[in-house]
């Protein structure tokens, strides 16, 4: 096989347990968003956009969602002869099989995936981001500084520092340190969970951390610390776009926001740079004759006879009459039923609001209804909680 | 069930339609906010589980091979069978082929290299949502060597008022639902049923009439095979009823029509809610309504922005309805661009139509107007 100047490995195994009852039944990945996507049509369209054909995804939490989401690829024009996206299982080793320990364990588990293409860089993406990047643009400074890793670093407010993994830099971005979550940073470039590796450095490092028993097998707690501590060549590669990570309700939702801002942070219809994401085969979206649709995103298959404001809506969601959506984000084929109100909300895929319901208030935290749930009429649901089926059943 | 393939026969690109058909076939119409006429017609064949169709094209057919690409979204890329395009071959007549059987008579090697027991064969104007397995186990069980779908006929359904070169044909039916008579572009009709443009017959069978028809001079299937095999009784032609939403697109009238009746609950369900409509995809994002914005009773795709007033009407995917702007029972295809405080009203507008700020249109609902592809008003 002709081998690859750049091959991608997205991480997409992480339980997602902040996002609650959203990832009982899904990886992270396979969340949706933004009504016609899922959170990694994000990642994955950045491959294809940044010319990228070969990306392997790894997972072992709830995959069932994302296989069936990825199939073949032809989403995202990764169903190519000699390329393509890969999901890739934990799977048997000899006598003995071994769940993912770690991201670096994770990459370490599929070395074989990654010598058939017998690349010089690997990108390293995780799956729980939005945003628009050009990794071509981060691989050529990569190439630039001759690196043998580049980690795609953002500014974020001072204040929220401590909670992200902080690089410090010289003047020419050669990173000199690397602290995760410090109580005092001394920067506020954070990692994006974004790495281009020289293949060869990769393998060797991944080589070592696997034979220390003592390694957790993180990229940010062992491979990068390590490297420093070797004098290796590390560079951050600052990217100043909109980025988003969607690892808790709350951000979930306010990203779902942040779409409709006029301009929006991240455009989703631009030409140059289309965010692909499987057809789910819906007709048009139809507002009835009483219906009212205001600063809001409705996507195919929609029937909206009641009132929806500041609100994301997935394909096939049914809004009935005098039922009102209010800045929440509803996942596809949801049906609100007559008078519900869903407000400051977030409500999972297939579920149904009975008639009379309350989901979420207009004060306080963002409620949400988990997948498939059921909501018994006149039932309310409190700002800051979270429901579904079985929650429902023990409220009995 | 024996193994069946389909063809599909695209009609030319001629006036009947004005505008909309004057630059591509019939068949190539986008309809319903992000369709084209073509869509329903291999959704139906599809969905039946026929794998192997071949599309006869002819006139200016590039907008359809755009649009069909390599069949991926009908699942008809398989590695057998799968979509075939079967570009015009102009033996006969220099525009285009006179009848269908001119078109498969020059592309009988597609039905010779096949292997499968029958052929159903689709004209292009009809839209409608249905299976066609029932009609072939008809076919089989009744022994007959030609079924044809038809439906009841409705004035209000079906408007003639346009004559156009393609054939309309209604047909009398006895009690065992035999096809007794055939009458083609009738001005009184004798019959209420008329014919779906929906033939299934052998393979072999096809292959064979074709080479006699056309080696005498005949171009019709209807007019010069079936027709004469039923008054000679030599062929045993069985007619499939067809009960649900079907109509055919020969006038503006008609188009415009079709698409105001998709805002009817019950008529959404008959074309969309019975078995999954493919389509080619453009990958837009959802559509955008801004703060100001008031839609009422009308359909609309994805990759839109609207500010202004839409009522009654039918937006295909990127539409920008500016800020002011109004419009009240309009079609507008594909990147239209609506300008502050313009007003359509009864207006149909072709792909990539700009209308500037404070423009106006205003048309009688009985004679909508249509503004073809990439004017500026």
């Amino acid at each position: 096989m002709r081998s690859k100047q750049m091959i991608a490995m997205l991480l997409a195994g992480g339980q997602g347990s902040r996002l609650g009852l959203l990832t009982r039944v899904m990886a992270k990945p396979a969340v949706p968003f933004g009504g016609r996507y899922r959170i990694i049509d994000f990642p994955l369209s950045n491959c294809t956009n940044s010319g990228i054909d070969t990306v392997g995804v790894l997972t072992q939490y709830q995959p069932l969602e994302l296989n069936s989401y990825i199939g073949s690829g032809a989403s995202w024009d990764l169903d190519l002869n000699g390329g393509g996206v890969y999901v890739l299982p934990p799977y048997v080793q000899g006598s003995e099989g071994r769940w993912y320990s770690g991201t670096a364990n994770a990459i370490y588990q599929n070395l074989g995936f990654i010598d058939q293409y017998d690349p010089e860089y690997v990108l390293i993406l995780s799956g729980d981001h939005i945003y628009k990047m050009d990794y071509s643009r981060m691989l050529d400074a990569h190439k630039k500084n001759n690196a043998d890793l580049t980690i795609a670093v953002r500014p974020v407010p001072w204040k929220d520092a401590p909670s992200f993994g902080i690089m410090n830099t010289e003047s020419d971005n050669r990173i000199f340190e690397f602290e995760e979550k410090p109580k005092q940073p001394k920067s506020n470039l954070a990692s994006m969970g974004v790495y281009i590796f020289t293949y060869s450095e990769l393998k060797k490092y991944l080589t070592e951390d696997n034979a220390d028993p003592n390694s957790k097998n993180d990229f940010g707690k062992n491979i990068i610390p390590k490297m420093l501590g070797d004098g290796r060549r590390l560079f951050a590669y600052s990217f100043e776009d909109y980025w988003k990570d969607v690892g808790t309700i709350a951000s979930l939702w306010e990203a779902h926001m942040d779409l409709l801002k006029n301009p929006p942070d991240v455009d989703l219809n631009d030409r140059r740079w289309p965010i692909y994401a499987k057809n789910p085969v819906m007709p048009p979206h139809f507002v009835g004759p009483e219906g009212e649709v205001e600063n809001s995103m409705i996507t195919e298959g929609c029937e909206i006879y009641g009132k929806v404001s500041g609100s994301v809506l997935s394909a096939g969601v049914i809004v009935e009459e005098g039922a009102q959506v209010k800045d929440s984000a509803i996942m596809p084929f949801t049906v609100i039923k007559k008078g519900s109100k869903v407000v400051r909300s977030i409500v999972a895929e297939q579920t149904v609001i009975g008639e009379g319901c309350e989901v979420g208030q207009e004060d306080g935290d963002i409620a949400l209804v988990g997948q498939g749930t059921v909501l018994p009429d006149g039932y309310k649901v409190m700002a800051g909680t979270q429901v579904n089926n079985e929650t429902l059943g023990e409220g009995k | 069930m024996k193994e069946t393939m389909g063809i599909i026969y695209t009609s030319k690109d001629e006036f009947s339609m004005r505008e909309l058909s004057s630059n591509r076939s019939v068949t190539a119409i986008p309809v319903a906010a992000r369709y084209r006429l073509v869509d329903f017609q291999l959704s139906n064949l599809v969905n039946s589980g026929i794998r192997k169709v071949g599309v006869l094209m002819q006139g200016r057919y590039n907008s359809l091979m755009d649009h069909l690409g390599s069949g991926k979204e009908w699942n008809l890329h398989t590695r057998n069978n799968g979509m075939y395009i079967l570009p015009p071959s102009h033996t006969g007549a220099s525009d285009g082929y006179l009848g269908v059987l001119d078109g498969i008579m020059a592309n009988l090697d597609f039905l010779r290299r096949s292997n499968h027991d029958y052929v159903l064969i689709v004209g292009g104007r009809m839209v409608y949502n249905t299976l066609y397995n029932d009609m072939i186990r008809l076919h089989e069980d009744s022994g007959a060597d030609v079924t044809m779908m038809y439906t009841r006929f409705d004035p209000v359904a079906f408007d003639f008022s346009n004559t156009s070169r393609d054939t309309r044909a209604f047909v009398g039916v006895n009690d065992e639902g035999q096809i007794t008579d055939i009458e083609i572009n009738p001005n009184v009709i004798s019959y209420h049923n008329i014919l779906m443009d929906v033939v299934l017959m052998k393979r072999t069978l096809l292959m064979h009439m074709v080479d006699l028809a056309v080696s005498r001079g005949y171009h019709e299937l209807y007019e010069s095979i079936i027709r004469p095999g039923i008054v000679d009784k030599s062929m045993k032609v069985m007619g499939c009823e067809f009960k649900g939403y079907c109509r055919r697109m020969e006038t503006v009238n008609s188009y415009y029509n079709l698409n105001m009746d998709l805002l009817d609950p019950a008529v959404r369900k008959e074309l969309f809610g019975k078995n999954p409509v493919f389509t080619k995809t453009r990958d837009d994002a959802p559509t955008k309504y801004l703060p100001g914005a008031m839609v009422k009773n009308s359909l609309i795709a994805d990759g839109c922005e609207i500010e202004g007033e839409v009522e009654n009407s039918v937006l295909f995917r990127g539409v920008k309805v500016c800020k002011g702007a109004r419009i009240k029972g309009a079609i507008i295809m594909q990147d239209g661009y609506i300008g502050e405080d313009s007003l359509l009203e009864n207006v149909i507008l072709d792909k990539d139509v700009t209308v500037l700020k404070g423009g106006k249109m205003v048309a009688p609902k009985q004679y909508p107007v249509v503004l073809g592809k990439n004017v500026t008003i």
